[in-house]
């Protein structure tokens, strides 16, 4: 138990990767397969473990792991959790095991390669979310887009090349400036304190000057942005989305997004207070015509995956909203919990519409939205399922988007009514156009012939639809479940981050629930006397 | 440093001993080839293998001294790595090379003596802090290497490549020549850390601009710099691919190693009047070299013009060499390790595709290869990451070092350059693998005949593990290790 408490992190991180290789290893599919599915389950599970036995009412970094990785930069290999991590690690772990579900049915040669650079992909979304180091972090984030490279550029649809260069050339250039930027800061802590560390406890010391701050804070921003994305970047999306195979942009849309808010939370806010107070109305007017914008195009859409994949554009307008909304409001709380709880919510709600997009799609094999028409009397348990996540997706009381938007809406609201009018502007066209998706594909006669023998869900669909369906539910009525957990690193964020620092908590207060904390710091200085 | 008497000591032919081995293999090479009796492809390789074995052992035989000849020859770690970096680079491709370019028909054992030879030439390159010994060196393995593209299976382009490069590289060395003629003639020595000396009590004298300029672009050329960069499109493409791979690894190094020294020692004094025109020299290769491969078709061409991107790069953590700290050097002899072990994967791959009947691998003819080559697809793959600079391959953390470096020297501009030159790069790099993996097998299509190259396969393999290690588990073993070599650059100023 307790070598289990102190790796438990690493072993979240590298226990996908692994199981990827054996995946590739095993010369039988049908082995392979469940080997899969067993580490990802295994996976899920140990991050329930991390999930039970965080510690909810300390804001400090908790499971913490530190070595040396490369001494002479001050470079560690450092991971750990805490509350604004906590809840996506749970989700990404989450969802992997239903997307390989999903994909059984794949004919294809490649399967295991699927499957392999799936395993991949999660380790990196993984280590990028555990990963308190900035150089170890950005390793992780770079790794994140090679597996996802090649799922949309081998799986993808027709324009697939075009899609997923655009992907990665869009996201490694803003990538490479958040990496001269991490050096930068790199440096100013060596100038501040004569000692080289990349570990994030340090860096938040750092205090840079306003200037300086300015472009490191752009550098930052303009990374997390992009993959955010925040408009007017976001025009990878849509192309990525619509060519990715469904698996592919469940994970998009579940998590990979996700990291560019993350990353505003954990890295740009907390690093550069000064300059994200100045840019934060900047990047509030970004999030609202994002909201407003990605609402007006998802309404335009012919092509129901197309139109999911605005809506992301327009709901993580709202995540960003909320997430900026701390700066300069006592209020904020509300909005930064919304915010984070908002990204779960998308994940999940997105994610089932992706799921129930790729269902039609393989059965028509067209997602234009006048090939369908009146499949609830086809479909019915289909329909159910397509209105649950819908519904999750407008928002609607009951469902976990209502706590989030809400909580965004009710910060936002204290920080800047007109923002918050605006914004809610958003909730409104996301309902516009999610009923219409709705409309157009379950009700009304069935037109088309070919629709009327479509067969309704399979066990093995409703396998990976329900838990989703339930978590929308669950996540509206009980949220304090989640919330709670989450709450003191949410607040120490809202009160301190113009001077903010994470306390390190040593594993055994898991058992004794007392902090211990250990100067990280310390340690890091001892090793460089060693050298 | 009190001038010693130069006297050939017994403890300098110790030291000597790689170069002593490898001359006297060449000579034997060379004999083989006259006498009929030991004229075999099995005789030839066996004489050459044991002399690089051989001389690699020699290398790490310690001296007492470091420098001898007044400085003509140094023993010391910098020149060690070199030397050993050399030999076991210069090996590898030889072992690449044994059983695939070399087919008995086409077998000559002058290319095994013209092979020692080149190696010869740049292991003394390496080792020396005299401006005469250093020609020599180069000179060895220059005309070496021309030999070598030409010679080996002559046909239109290895001949161009030969010709350009022959007359290219005599300009190159007569501009360096000049170059180190006007340092002479300024300062009175011909000593790399002599020349240091003289300068900072001389000052900033024109002829001392002037000879540093020289030397300078004498030195550009060499590393395929823009604007002095013609010959090697060519080059690369023309030469056989084993030639090429030596060109763009140990050529780098030795050039690489006297340019440290050049600027650690001799031109530190100076580095206002020079380091304007290497961050041009850096700026131009990253741009054009990237813009241009872009719309490369022949992959040993695209690869070349990445080389002289690459160049660029490494061109900017020379220009943050402040002499007073060993990071640049160290950071840019692990870049070096990394391109190094990158290109031997790269051109290990295209050697084991190659064959008669596609001589010049273009994008087209890897359209589809993941299907039916897995591993060589998998290996292409990861050099190219690793050329981009992705994690979690060694080229991400080369670049991050030389990133650091010159953002320690505050050379924000040329990082930025160098960013976007890196983007641009992913561009051509992807396409290598969006046609191995994302496109379909032509009808007609190339049949590539898997050779039955076990040692190819072999240090393509140790070289991708060592790409993937390096990226991942091993960086600090070897940044340490790099630590002495670089440090060594500043005690000798």
């Amino acid at each position: 138990m307790d070598f289990l408490n102190q790796h438990v992190a690493s072993l979240t991180i590298f226990l996908p990767l692994l199981t990827g290789l054996v995946v590739l290893l095993i010369p039988s599919l049908r082995l392979a397969k469940s080997v899969a599915m067993a580490g990802s389950i295994l996976t899920f599970l140990l991050s329930a473990h991390i999930w039970y036995y965080f510690d909810s009412s300390a804001a400090g970094l908790q499971f913490v792991e530190s070595y040396e990785w490369i001494p002479d930069f001050g470079i560690r290999y450092i991971v750990g959790v805490d509350g604004l991590s906590l809840l996506l690690v749970v989700l990404t772990t989450f969802l992997m095991p239903l997307i390989l579900l999903s994909m059984s049915h794949l004919n294809d040669k490649n399967q295991k390669s699927f499957i392999a650079l799936m395993m991949a992909l999660e380790c990196g979304m993984l280590g990028a979310l555990l990963a308190f180091d900035l150089v170890f972090f950005y390793v992780f984030w770079e790794v994140m887009l090679i597996p996802m490279y090649f799922i949309i550029g081998i799986w993808g649809g027709k324009d697939r090349v075009y899609a997923t260069t655009k992907f990665v050339i869009y996201t490694v250039f803003g990538s490479l400036l958040m990496l001269i930027a991490s050096i930068v800061l790199y440096l100013l802590y060596y100038a501040k304190t004569g000692v080289y560390s990349t570990s994030l406890l340090d860096l938040y010391q750092v205090g840079a000057v306003a200037g300086t701050q300015m472009w490191l804070f752009a550098a930052f921003a303009l990374a997390f942005a992009i993959k955010v994305p925040i408009w007017p970047f976001h025009t990878w999306l849509p192309d990525a989305h619509t060519q990715a195979p469904t698996a592919g942009s469940v994970i998009l849309a579940g998590v990979l997004l996700k990291m560019g808010t993350y990353g505003l939370l954990r890295f740009a806010i907390p690093l550069f207070p000064q300059a994200v107070s100045a840019f934060a109305p900047l990047i509030m007017i970004l999030g609202i015509v994002g909201i407003i914008y990605g609402a007006l195009t998802a309404w335009m859409q012919k092509d129901a995956k197309k139109m999911v994949a605005y809506s992301s554009v327009s709901h993580l307008g709202f995540v960003v909203v909320g997430s900026i909304a701390l700066i300069g409001s006592e209020f904020s709380q509300e909005a930064l919990s919304g915010a984070l709880y908002q990204m779960i919510n998308h994940g999940i709600s997105t994610g089932a519409l992706f799921f129930l997009v790729g269902v039609i799609y393989e059965r028509r094999h067209t997602r234009m939205l006048s090939d369908f028409g009146g499949l609830a009397s086809v479909m019915p348990g289909f329909a159910v399922l397509l209105i649950i996540a819908t519904l999750g997706s407008v928002g609607l009381p009951g469902t976990g988007g209502f706590v989030g938007e809400f909580l965004i809406l009710l910060g936002v609201f204290q920080a800047n009514p007109i923002a918050a009018v605006f914004s809610s502007l958003g909730v409104l066209l996301g309902a516009v156009y999610m009923l219409t998706l709705c409309k157009a594909v379950l009700f009304g006669p069935v037109k088309h012939e070919e629709n009327k023998a479509l067969q309704d869900l399979t066990a093995r669909e409703y396998g990976y639809l329900v838990p989703l369906a339930v978590l929308i539910i669950v996540m509206g009525v009980f949220p304090n479940f989640f919330l709670d957990k989450i709450r003191p690193s949410i607040d120490h964020l809202a009160k301190n981050y113009q001077n903010y620092s994470l306390q390190v908590m040593d594993v055994h207060h898991v058992q004794n629930r007392e902090v211990v904390s250990v100067g990280l710091k310390a340690q890091s200085e001892q090793s460089d006397k060693g050298n | 440093m009190s001038p010693s008497f130069p006297i050939l000591t017994h403890e300098f032919y110790l030291a000597a001993l790689p170069i002593l081995i490898l001359s006297v293999g060449a000579i034997l090479a060379m004999l083989q080839s006259v006498f009929n009796a030991f004229k075999g492809k099995m005789a030839v390789s066996t004489v050459f293998f044991i002399c690089i074995v051989a001389a690699l052992f020699s290398v790490f035989i310690p001296t007492q001294e470091t420098s001898f000849l007044n400085g003509a020859y140094l023993s010391g770690t910098l020149a060690k790595f070199g030397q050993a970096f050399i030999l076991i680079v210069a090996g590898a491709v030889a072992l690449m090379f044994k059983e695939t370019y070399l087919s008995d028909k086409l077998f000559k054992g002058e290319v095994t003596s013209l092979y020692l030879i080149t190696v010869m030439g740049m292991l003394t390159m390496v080792s020396s802090d005299d401006v005469i010994t250093l020609f020599i060196g180069l000179e060895l393995s220059s005309i070496g290497l021309y030999a070598l593209i030409g010679y080996i299976s002559p046909n239109r382009k290895s001949l161009e490549g030969a010709v350009k490069y022959f007359v290219l590289g005599s300009f190159a060395a007569a501009l360096l020549l000049f170059g180190f003629g006007l340092l002479y003639a300024s300062t009175g020595s011909i000593r790399l850390s002599e020349i240091t000396r003289a300068i900072s009590s001389i000052g900033n004298h024109t002829w001392v601009t002037l000879g540093g300029m020289f030397v300078i672009a004498g030195l550009s050329f060499k590393l395929a710099l823009m604007p002095f960069h013609a010959w090697a499109p060519d080059a690369y493409e023309g030469a056989p691919t084993g030639i090429t791979a030596l060109m763009a690894t140990c050529s780098k190094l030795m050039i690489i190693i006297v340019t440290l020294r050049l600027f650690a020692g001799s031109l530190e004094p100076m580095a206002a009047e020079w380091q304007p025109m290497l961050a041009f020299v850096a700026v131009m290769s990253m741009i054009f070299g990237n813009v241009m491969a872009l719309v490369q078709s022949n992959l040993k061409r695209m690869l070349a013009y990445s080389s002289i991107a690459h160049s660029g790069y490494m061109a900017i953590s020379i220009c943050a060499i402040s002499g007073h700290s060993e990071l640049p050097f160290q950071s840019i002899l692990f870049y070096l390790c990394g391109y190094t072990l990158t290109s031997l994967v790269a051109f290990g791959v295209i050697m084991w595709l190659e064959n008669e009947k596609a001589d010049q691998l273009t994008l087209s003819d890897i359209s589809g290869l993941a299907k039916t080559h897995p591993w060589a697809s998998f290996a292409l793959a990861t050099a190219m990451f690793s050329f981009a600079g992705m994690p979690p391959t060694v080229g991400f953390l080369g670049k991050f070092f030389i990133f650091n470096a010159a953002l320690q020297d505050e050379l924000y501009g040329l990082i930025i350059i160098g960013a976007i030159g890196s983007t641009i790069s992913l561009y051509y790099y992807l396409r290598v693998i969006v046609k191995m993996y994302m496109t379909e097998k032509p009808e007609i299509a190339p049949v590539f005949v898997a050779k039955r190259s076990y040692l190819l396969s072999l240090v393509v393999a140790i070289a991708l593990t060592s790409v993937l290690a390096l990226g991942t588990l091993l960086p600090a073993t070897v940044m340490a290790s790099l630590k002495k070599p670089s440090s060594s650059l500043l005690f000798e100023e």
